[in-house]
């Protein structure tokens, strides 16, 4: 009973092993794609590991070196310093770990309720269920969301959490519509039916039968709206609504440098530069995703 | 009836559209006894798969009843206890949508035996093997497969499986081999035959091919607009084929061979366009298409007449002249 | 010389796994006049051969790798994109299973015939036509396909008409082009019965009006036993069978064949084989030799070493099985 029990693991272990392999197999075709990963991925392990690979990590916090303020890359400031004097390098580095976190925290919270709503909404097509959920996502949806970011923030005291709130409230009709379209043609699938038929009950359905059909978009769509997520934030920082100072923040080094530009380009070009090239990986990775996902006809 | 597995007694189910009323059950009766196997037969708009679709209980009917094991289940399955959806079991025609596409064929059978609460955790697996083994699938390597990985035939095997998981006594083939090539509809067709008799099944089989039906089910009954034309044992059927209709499809099957092109009545053959159920006229709705029309035809509705044992057929035209006369030719 | 020959035909196609080598020396031939058949189960290679005639094959991840196909003498497979375009306009015309896919479902069906009536006209060296001459045609093009109320049709647009019409709009416009070959891919598939034997009978009485050749696709045996003289037997890349229609259904010769015919359910009531057994074969890595041998119950060893060619089994009846070897 055991050594069959173990055999089942291992054969559920193999299959999933196989479709990983296949995957990889599709997103690795397109050399850009491998590129974006890379990038991401050394991004991703510079950020995580910041208090220790940055020359000076303590210029992330509240530092003031005027003797230093200014000066343009050299060996020991890669990127130069901006008018304070701290490491524009070191503030990037650690810059990238609030954008990161930005992008995880705003999709973590705003994808789940509309994935959940455009699950609901999908499956209860038809009736009042699905016209409800649909028309707040229309009313959502109708606000510019610059201008809904920055009322909330506004009317919130303005920092990292609030800016996380805002922006996940502005992402869920996106992710609920996206889901709607492909729930409501799975409705009609004969497996849908059939499962209905048996018995099944609606949490089965929605999450075990119909969400998996969903995912492929969901994730293509994720990686590409990472970019643009951080890209907000930036935005919002950039008109300082955002992080507060000290805490590095690549959007408002961008606004602080500029007013030095073009003397002091380095302490606005490198922070953009930044912005650009994580946007550009998630962008080339989701494009990836989406050969992963693309079903071949033969 | 004595002790019928399924009663269908004056069956109705309307649609109101934009267009009009479309009805698509317009009236229909009749009933199965445990281990027939009746062919439901017709042609676009007929209403077999709506009528399929309520005694699964994917609608519930306008007018009319269904009786299952004497219960009445004109229901919706919302509405019907999980026993009788665990003992009336349907299997789909398109094998490419009835299996979930990101789901293991594991995860696809284990959906039924955790719903009814089949077996325990533990010998679950053991009871997924049996399942697939029954099917004459190799279980070991078939669990771990996705549906795309697999051939028509097989995931209809597997749709079939599915369908058995529950135990059930009574199973709805929605036309199960109409997008497989013929040389795997048989093995299908011998497997369900084989099933039949070892689980003492009793299967209702929606098609719109007649040789099939031909060689498969002990009853056949063509419907056409919503109503049933004619009804009656196979072998009677084919022989003395009475209804206009009946003989219209008859006369277009794509046969293979001289012997059964000699079978073939052929006075009737098809015309005219399938009517769109909308726009149903008053009087007998094949009254269009009908080369042997009367003059009642265009007034009155036709009833149900019994022209021979168990031999059913709703024309104007029936009891009307002896069997012998009416022929195929 | 045939008016279609192809010869010799491989076509592979790439995929994640590797290599799938699915036409395997396919040889086919449609003389001036004849109507032949060509039968197969799924994925036997029947679409990918009419692809690689019409030209449409996507390359990749298919390509052509030898063989020739020609027409009139020339090989299509190396003409240049104009002349492809012409062959398709003049020569060639085809009618598909899913006549609402053929049809654009933006213009009426009047919009639609008439295009392609001046179309054809003008690349054939003729004058330009009349407005009133053009719709004319038109109407009697769907009148002979035994179209109900045609100057309504001509107004409707596809999505409001019926399958069997719309099947019946897609054989006027081919038709029309008063092409020598018509090629036709499963053109009754997804009609009803009744509906099929209309349009079967009057393609027939059409064909044979017009003497196009026509070259029928199908998985049906029962389609092709009516229309077509000549039958091709596919199975998994190659040609197994080919001779006379009835003849081949009557006293099928390839083990595949008889298969096929024990397989199809009789009117006569004799019940249902239990098919052929095995699958068809993966592409990828194909059984050596003989296609068709790991389901057969004659298969002889060297089945297994070389692919039969054809032998003779009657009178222009050939079986590409070692069975009829001498």
């Amino acid at each position: 009973m055991r050594q069959e029990r173990k055999a089942d693991f291992l054969a559920s272990l193999a299959q999933r092993r196989r479709s990983l392999a296949k995957g990889w197999y599709k997103f690795s075709r397109n050399p850009l794609s491998v590129i974006g990963l890379v990038v991401l991925v050394l991004i991703g392990l510079a950020a995580g590991l910041a208090p220790h690979i940055t020359p000076y990590p303590a210029h992330a916090r509240a530092f003031t070196n005027f003797k230093e303020a200014g000066l343009p890359p050299s060996g020991e400031h890669l990127f130069g310093t901006d008018r304070i004097g701290r490491d524009v390098f070191t503030r990037v580095i650690f810059g990238y770990r609030f954008s990161l976190l930005l992008g995880i925290v705003v999709l973590g919270l705003g994808v789940a309720p509309g994935v959940v709503l455009g699950l609901l909404a999908g499956y209860h097509r038809g009736t009042w269920i699905e016209t409800a959920i649909m028309r707040v996502t229309d009313v959502f949806l109708a606000v510019p969301p610059l201008v809904l970011a920055l009322a909330i923030t506004a009317m919130l005291t303005p920092n990292l959490l609030n800016e996380m709130f805002a922006i996940a409230l502005l992402w869920w009709p996106w992710y609920c519509r996206l889901v709607f379209s492909v729930a409501s043609s799975l409705r009609s699938q004969f497996f849908v039916r059939e499962a209905e038929l048996s018995g099944a009950s609606e949490s089965h359905i929605l999450f075990r039968e119909m969400l998996p059909n969903c995912l492929a978009p969901i994730l293509t769509k994720m990686t590409l709206d990472m970019g643009i997520v951080i890209l907000l934030g930036a935005s919002l920082s950039f008109i300082g609504l955002g992080v507060q100072p000290p805490t590095p923040c690549l959007g408002t080094m961008v606004a602080d440098g500029a007013k030095r530009l073009p003397g002091e380009w380095w302490s606005t070009i490198f922070p953009a530069l930044a912005i650009v090239i994580v946007i550009l990986a998630f962008n080339l990775v989701g494009d990836g995703l989406r050969d992963v996902f693309s079903v071949e006809e033969v | 009836m004595a002790e019928s597995i399924l009663d269908v007694v004056n069956l109705k189910k309307h649609f109101p559209t934009k267009r009009g009323l479309v009805r698509a059950i317009d009236d229909i009766t009749f009933h199965m006894a445990p281990g027939d196997t009746l062919g439901l037969v017709g042609e676009s708009g007929s209403g077999k798969t709506t009528t399929a679709q309520c005694v699964v209980g994917m609608y519930a009917p306008t007018a009319g009843e269904i009786r299952f094991k004497g219960e009445p289940i004109g229901m919706t399955f919302k509405r019907r206890s999980r026993p009788l959806k665990g003992d009336l079991r349907i299997v789909f025609q398109d094998p490419g949508s009835s299996l979930n596409p990101k789901r293991t064929i594991k995860q696809i059978l284990s959906v039924p035996l955790k719903v009814h609460g089949i077996g325990t955790r533990h010998d679950r697996l053991s009871r997924l093997k049996a399942l697939l083994e029954m099917v004459e699938l190799p279980a070991d390597e078939y669990l771990y497969k996705y549906p795309q990985g697999i051939g028509g035939g097989e995931k209809q095997m597997v749709a079939i499986a599915r369908a058995l998981a529950t135990n059930p006594s009574f199973i709805l083939l929605d036309e199960p081999t109409s997008a497989l090539d013929v040389s795997v509809q048989g093995k299908i067709i011998n497997l369900l035959l084989r099933l039949r008799k070892e689980l003492n099944l009793t299967y209702l089989f929606i098609t719109h091919d007649l040789s099939l039906m031909r060689n498969v089910s002990s009853r056949v009954a063509i419907m056409y607009l919503g109503k049933l034309c004619e009804i009656a044992p196979t072998v009677d059927f084919f022989q003395h084929p009475w209804h206009p209709y009946t003989r219209m499809l008859l006369s277009s099957i794509p046969v293979v061979s001289d012997e059964e092109e000699a079978l073939k009545p052929t006075k009737q053959s098809s015309k005219g366009e399938i009517p769109s159920p909308v726009d149903i006229p008053p009087g007998c709705s094949f009254e269009s298409r009908c080369r042997e029309k009367g003059v009642r035809c265009s007034q009155d509705d036709p009833a149900m007449v019994e022209v021979a044992a168990g031999h059913f057929v709703r024309c104007h035209s029936a009891g009307e002249g002896d069997l012998s006369t009416w022929g195929l030719r | 010389m045939a008016l279609l020959e192809v010869k010799d035909l491989h076509v592979g196609y790439r995929i994640f796994e590797g290599d799938l080598h699915v036409l395997h020396g396919v040889r086919l031939e449609v003389n001036e006049g004849e109507r032949v058949g060509l039968v197969g189960e799924t994925g036997c290679g029947k679409t990918t051969t009419v692809k690689s005639i019409l030209r449409v094959l996507p390359i990749p991840p298919a390509r052509v790798m030898s063989g020739e196909i020609l027409y009139r003498g020339r090989d299509v497979l190396s003409m240049r994109p104009h002349e492809v375009r012409d062959l398709r306009r003049r020569e060639i015309t085809a009618i598909f299973q899913d006549p609402l896919q053929a049809l654009n479902p933006v213009f009426t069906i009047g919009t639609q015939l008439r295009d392609i009536l001046k179309d054809s006209t003008l690349h054939s060296g003729g004058r330009r036509l009349a407005k009133k001459e053009i719709h004319s045609r038109c109407i009697t093009a769907l009148e002979e396909t035994g179209m109900p109320d045609p100057e309504r049709i001509m107004t409707n647009y596809p999505i409001q008409l019926s399958g069997g019409m719309r099947q019946r709009v897609c054989i006027a416009e081919a038709l029309s082009r008063k092409a020598q070959l018509l090629l036709a891919d499963e053109p009754t598939t997804n009609l009803d019965v009744t509906i099929q034997d209309q349009i079967l009978r009057k393609l027939d009485e059409l064909v044979d009006e017009k003497g196009s050749s026509v070259l029928m696709i199908t998985h049906s045996m029962g389609v092709v036993r009516d229309l077509t003289q000549r039958l091709h037997v596919m199975y998994a890349g190659t040609i197994v069978e080919v001779g006379p229609t009835k003849v081949v259904m009557a006293h099928p010769a390839h083990p595949y064949t008889q298969g096929l015919m024990r397989s199809v359910p009789r009117l006569t009531g004799a019940g249902i084989s239990e098919g052929i057994p095995g699958r068809i074969p993966n592409y990828l890595r194909p059984p050596s030799g003989c296609r068709f041998h790991p389901r057969c119950e004659h298969a002889m060893p060297i089945c297994e070493q070389e692919a039969p060619p054809f032998f003779d089994v009657g009178e222009s009846h050939l079986a590409a099985c070692f069975l009829y070897r001498r």
